[in-house]
């Protein structure tokens, strides 16, 4: 077995209640609280490790004991039993620039971070011109931080992290906040300093992002371990519990009624019906008739939601268009990825989904629209090749997309 | 074997060390960076806030309630500089860890830091005043031999309050209370140590509390270095040393030891 960088060992942590926390009044009255009385574990009994080069994935629904766990790996927080090691020089963003102070300017605050991250003041000032540019700030460096986006904040805290060379690495959802491109860019650092031989521990909502990444995930459970091993395996397994969770929650047909047109209830309408999407309905230009538009042109997705037993909380929204010959996916989209915020939904949300502009070739289409558990955990409503719409616009032909284009034809005669 | 590992220790005792100042005297300008850029007096204010209240003490107790005290303007200036200090320092170490939690999330920042640089940005204040107390030294000081014990004087007192700041916001972590008492003992604080008033006027029966109080010594002890007065005793020169150095080492314990549960209370 090679070298382990980073190990738990029958990891237990429990947090501290408050109300079980003793305060002035208990110490002074002399009355122990009763802390023992139905004890919570965030952990239980964890094992797992990481060897040199190893980019471990940790998913699993909010609540899991994720952050736990990196908490635990970074030393800001201790468990209350087991061991855990890690090398002296890990490094870890756990969360984003707090300690940033929003009067003093960019590069100001990139060396604080350089310095708190353990650079000495010598190799933080010689860091700080790259750090500048890695965050692709200079513009900026010298603007007082309040004027920056959530997503410069990223990039400069990533910036200070390109710069230690660790030998293992703990990253909170962090990367969720930065637009693709500076996501890509901190993933192809990670990718380098795991080539260099880093081990990296890195907790994510976006199982795409961990089967592309990561070469082993450990899947959390309400602060047990599910499942650890290879990335692409770990992660499938926890989306086929969460469609086999989605499918326990579907009810047995009780919805009949309320089954219309193409939707049946445990067939193509799966979920646990908390929220139900109604009415949808797909637009184009004004000259196109219902569900039907035309190549190049506008498409609007108009749908409600309804929220039938209480409010829920920022649920995933995810609309998938098929090719209908072929079944090949056109595109794959959903509220999380994209960043857009759904909120609460007390009782009803109206949704609208515009595209300026379809290019797809003419032909049959058919989508899935669906209401999701914000961690994908199950669905609340999904409707699976249920919409179908037709794009005009010319004879049906091979290839999915019809870009705008023209043709030039110049002829020449040759002497 | 043995001496090895020692001096292994003795050197990553000397860098832990050398981080713990780079990590305070950073923070501490940092902070007071953020505090000044944006105001148009900057580094002004604090010297302004000193003078005033300097001005209006020296009004109040020379015209209205004349104590008879001489040379009272540095008399005041030198009770100001030291209880100012004292009394934000103490108060902004004690909740140190409370209004910077985002801080003991950073796995690389040692925790005894922060209330090190609560303790060390209002000193900047008393940095500042110090030429205006040289100027009142000029103008109507009694200097004499004791001068040379002015930085010893705040040596202690810095050591005293590091080891009151690391126990105070420690405790705060755990006991959320402890703020309001150390706030309200601050005020009571005040009136028990002689700023405005002398130890001399002070009625037999109460002079022990003075004397058992840390604060009247070190003010003794500053206005002994500039205005000539007498040194306090030997016995409490000696009583607030060991009391400093106790502190500070129990502090520096209890922090050390409670610093594992810290993040699990924020």
């Amino acid at each position: 077995m090679s070298e382990r960088l980073v190990t738990f060992e029958d990891v237990w942590k429990e947090y501290p209640r408050w109300e079980s926390a003793p305060t002035l009044r208990t110490l002074l009255v002399g009355r122990r609280p009763t802390a023992t009385a139905g004890r919570r574990w965030a952990l239980e009994g964890l094992t797992f490790d990481l060897g040199p080069g190893d980019f471990v994935g940790l998913v699993g629904p909010t609540g899991a004991g994720k952050s736990t766990v990196l908490r635990l790996a970074s030393g800001v927080s201790t468990a209350s039993r087991g061991r855990i090691r890690t090398p002296p020089d890990t490094a870890s963003v756990l969360s984003l620039g707090y300690s940033f102070d929003g009067t003093l300017s960019g590069a100001e605050n990139a060396y604080t971070s350089a310095l708190l991250a353990g650079l000495s003041p010598r190799q933080a000032r010689a860091a700080l011109p790259s750090i500048v540019e890695f965050a692709e700030l200079p513009d900026y460096a010298e603007a007082p931080l309040r004027t920056y986006s959530d997503g410069m904040k990223l990039r400069l805290a990533f910036g200070v992290l390109a710069h230690l060379h660790p030998r293992a690495l703990l990253l909170d959802e962090v990367l969720a906040v930065g637009d693709a491109h500076f996501q890509q860019k901190c993933l192809a650092r990670i990718d380098e300093l795991r080539d260099a031989g880093t081990a990296v521990l890195f907790a994510s909502h976006d199982l795409e992002q961990v089967k592309r990444h990561c070469n082993a995930a450990v899947w959390l459970q309400q602060g047990r371990l599910r499942a650890f091993g290879e990335a692409k395996e770990v992660v499938g397994q926890y989306e086929s519990a969460s469609h086999a969770e989605t499918l326990s929650r579907t009810p047995v047909a009780a919805a009949s009624e309320e089954d219309a047109g193409p939707l049946r209830v445990g067939e193509n309408r799966l979920g646990s019906q908390e929220v139900t999407i109604e009415d949808v309905v797909l637009t184009g230009d004004p000259e196109c008739a219902p569900g039907s538009i035309r190549s190049g042109g506008r498409l609007e997705i108009a749908f409600r939601l309804r929220a039938h037993h209480g409010p829920v909380i920022e649920p995933i929204l995810g609309v998938t268009l098929w090719d209908d010959i072929d079944g090949v996916a056109v595109w794959d989209i959903n509220t999380q990825v994209e960043g857009v915020v759904v909120g609460t939904i007390r009782d009803v949300a109206d949704v609208r989904l515009v595209f300026d502009s379809v290019p797809l070739a003419p032909g049959p289409y058919i989508m899935d629209v669906g209401v999701y558990e914000p961690d994908w955990q199950f669905a609340y409503d999904f409707h699976g090749n249920a919409y179908r719409l037709v794009v005009t616009g010319g004879p049906p032909s091979k290839g999915l997309i019809r870009p705008l284009h023209a043709w030039t034809v110049s002829r020449r005669t040759l002497p | 074997v043995n001496a090895v590992t020692r001096s292994g220790r003795n050197r990553s005792r000397a860098r832990s060390a050398s981080r713990f100042r780079t990590l305070v005297v950073h923070l501490s300008k940092r902070e007071l960076d953020s505090l000044h850029r944006t105001t148009s007096l900057g580094w002004a204010w604090p010297l302004a806030r000193q003078l005033a209240q300097l001005g209006v003490l020296v009004f109040v107790f020379s015209n209205i309630l004349d104590l008879g005290i001489p040379n009272f303007p540095l008399f005041v200036f030198m009770g100001l500089l030291s209880w100012n200090w004292f009394s934000s320092g103490i108060s902004n170490g004690t909740s140190s860890f409370l209004n910077r939690r985002h801080f003991l999330a950073q796995p690389k920042l040692p925790p005894i830091v922060l209330p090190a640089v609560a303790v060390a940005v209002p000193f900047v204040d008393v940095l500042l005043g110090i030429p205006v107390a040289a100027v009142l030294v000029v103008v109507s000081g009694d200097p004499g031999w004791t001068l040379l014990l002015f930085p010893i004087w705040i040596v202690i007192q810095f050591v005293f309050m590091l080891g009151a700041a690391w126990m105070l916001a420690t405790a705060s972590v755990f006991f959320r209370d402890v703020p309001n008492v150390v706030g309200v003992a601050l005020t009571l604080l005040f009136y028990v140590t002689p700023v405005f008033y002398s130890l001399r006027v002070v009625p037999e029966q109460f002079q022990w509390v003075l004397q058992v109080n840390p604060l009247a010594t070190f003010l003794e002890g500053y206005r002994s270095a500039v205005l000539g007065d007498p040194l306090p005793g030997l016995g409490r020169i000696l009583g607030v040393t060991v009391v400093a150095i106790t502190l500070a080492a129990v502090g520096q314990h209890v922090l050390r030891r409670y610093q594992p549960r810290f993040s699990d209370y924020l």
